[in-house]
């Protein structure tokens, strides 16, 4: 089953472009990335699943549901994170998630105390006093408190620090074993290759590509370094299949797609002091697509 | 029920403090009376001395000033001017709070629907304006009581008090129409004080013609004080458009409020 659809949603803010003719899905239980710059289109995709605002023309459901029509419905099982978290300031955080919870027809006081200490939160402290990360913290537990069907995080690891950020990322996964289906925004590359099964790639309000993450690493390049006594001559490795190749004095450093016994052969006849072969890093790939695009 | 009880936690500070400075102006206004019953007569001919346009545009009248009632008019119109700011800074506040503050987005990825959010705003608002009309009424009730040199009728009281009331009510509604359709407002204050002191002021110019018509311009006309006190009642066609700019104001809130986009901060 799709826990989210979205149908050629497009999105114009006046005449300037917000979202351009958007589909893809998420299915049930699974984590799916959404990467892309910052002004690609992604909060305003989540926007608009989120019916804070209106498509000017597509649609989009979730459970199944229309988003727009069934709003208040849908988001009884959906726990929202955006990117920077604001709240009545001077509010104790308690009597926030108190009020938060209150929305929920179910207790959750319950929860609210084990995610706080997860999330080392004090509960007694006004708002206003709290720090950017622990705003955050505040924002992590308010989203989770009612346990969701469904999470939306729109860049939720800002302002956390990395130990923060660790136990953010097993808590999801947690909630993501229980049953939790995650769309995950951010344009930080190592968070959705740690993470997600699934990511779609947005630029300039389009979708440039929904894989799974493996196999974006899989059909994509292998990064090549080697040290040799000697230099290369500079058309040594002229095969089909090399890329980038740059040579610099004894070491020499190329990208690579195709028959890997091709480039093996060729590697065993040199002398080599050492060799490097390594998978591009989701941050290359995108560059990638992003170049290739432009 | 939630967001009313939260939002009226929010206007807990706001409706006290105005409810003590509205009961601490009336009872300072007040308390010159009986001193000035006193020389009621010699008083008399210095505001004869005045042009009737000036009479009229502070809303002084020379048949009943000096009854207790016509007294209390003085005072009113002044209190209805504060009250208007209390109830147009209550309606302005309404959604640009929520945009200011940028709690929009909390609020609205809850399981409500829009026209539940601002229902239970304006209930919060219009309990908050109820609470300050009460507190107002009864302390200048007990204060009249108190001051009386002669008997007066206390319906006719009750009902020069309520315009304050009715006036609240429009301007509750136009500043939460305005404060659906501007997209931020930076500063309530600014904008209610404009607005009401923009109306008060027309209030004032037009009546200065004496033409009937030109009352409908200004909220603060709708309720003749001379009028009230000599028919013990208010006038139908007022009272109307009064009611219809209300409703008009609220539907129009809600229609923009529910196809608005919430845009991110």
């Amino acid at each position: 089953m799709n826990v989210i659809e979205i149908n050629n949603l497009t999105k114009m803010y006046g005449k300037s472009r917000g979202i351009t003719d958007i589909s893809f899905h998420v299915e049930e239980g699974e984590i799916f990335g959404f990467i892309g710059p910052n002004g690609a289109g992604k909060s305003t995709t989540i926007r608009t699943l989120l019916s804070l605002i209106y498509p000017t023309s597509g649609s989009a459901t979730i459970f199944g549901k229309d988003c727009v029509q069934f709003a208040p419905e849908i988001k009884k099982e959906i726990g929202y994170l955006p990117s920077e978290v604001f709240y009545y300031d001077n509010m104790k955080v308690k009597d926030l998630l108190k009020y938060s919870a209150s929305f929920y027809k179910k207790d959750c006081s319950k929860r609210i105390k084990e995610l706080a200490e997860i999330m080392d939160l004090d509960l007694n402290k006004k708002i206003d006093d709290l720090s950017l990360g622990n705003k955050k913290k505040v924002g992590i537990v308010q989203g989770l408190l009612h346990q969701p069907k469904l999470i939306i995080l729109d860049e939720p690891t800002s302002g956390l620090d990395p130990l923060m950020q660790q136990k953010f990322f097993e808590l999801l996964e947690e909630e993501n074993k229980k049953g939790a289906t995650i769309l995950f925004s951010s344009h930080i590359l190592s968070e959705v290759q740690r993470l997600c099964n699934r990511v779609a790639i947005i630029k300039e309000g389009k979708i440039v590509t929904v894989e799974k993450i493996s196999t974006l690493q899989e059909n994509n390049y292998k990064k090549f370094k080697v040290e040799t006594k000697i230099p290369l001559e500079s058309n040594y490795f002229n095969i089909n299949g090399v890329n980038n190749l740059e040579i610099k004095e004894n070491s020499t450093s190329f990208l690579f797609r195709g028959n890997i016994n091709a480039i093996m052969k060729k590697l065993a006849d040199i002398e080599l002091v050492n060799l490097w072969i390594e998978e591009p890093d989701l941050e290359e790939i995108f560059l990638h697509y992003y170049e290739k695009e432009a | 029920m939630n967001i009313f009880f939260h939002e009226l936690k929010a206007y807990r500070k706001s409706t006290i403090i105005w409810s003590v400075s509205l009961v601490l102006i009336i009872a300072l206004f007040m308390s010159f009376y009986p001193a000035f019953a006193k020389d009621a007569e010699s008083f008399q001919k210095i505001m004869e001395g005045y042009p009737e346009a000036i009479r009229n545009a502070i809303g002084f009248n020379l048949g009943n000033f000096f009854t207790i009632l016509g007294f209390y008019c003085f005072p009113l119109s002044f209190i209805t001017l504060c009250g208007a700011i209390q109830g147009m800074n209550l309606g302005t506040s309404i959604v640009s709070k929520e945009v200011r503050e940028k709690t929009a987005d909390f609020l609205l990825t809850k399981p409500v629907t829009r026209t539940a959010v601002l229902t239970s705003k304006l209930m919060a608002a219009f309990a908050s304006i109820v609470m300050t009309n009460i507190v107002y009424l009864a302390v200048t009730i007990l204060i009249t009581l108190q001051i009386k040199t002669a008997d007066f009728s206390l319906k006719v009281l009750i009902m020069l008090s309520l315009t304050m009331f009715f006036i609240q009510l429009i301007f509750l509604a136009l500043g939460m129409m305005i404060s659906v359709i501007v997209p931020k407002i930076k500063s309530v204050l600014t904008v209610s004080l404009t607005t009401v002191f923009a109306f008060y002021f027309l209030g004032m110019f037009s009546s200065t013609t004496g033409e009937e018509a030109k009352r409908y311009i200004s909220p603060f006309k709708y309720f003749d004080t001379a009028y009230i006190i000599k028919h013990a009642g208010y006038e139908s066609s007022f009272l109307i458009v009064g009611a219809v700019s209300i409703v008009l104001a609220i539907t129009a809130s809600y229609f923009v409020y529910l196809k608005k986009d919430i845009h991110a901060v």
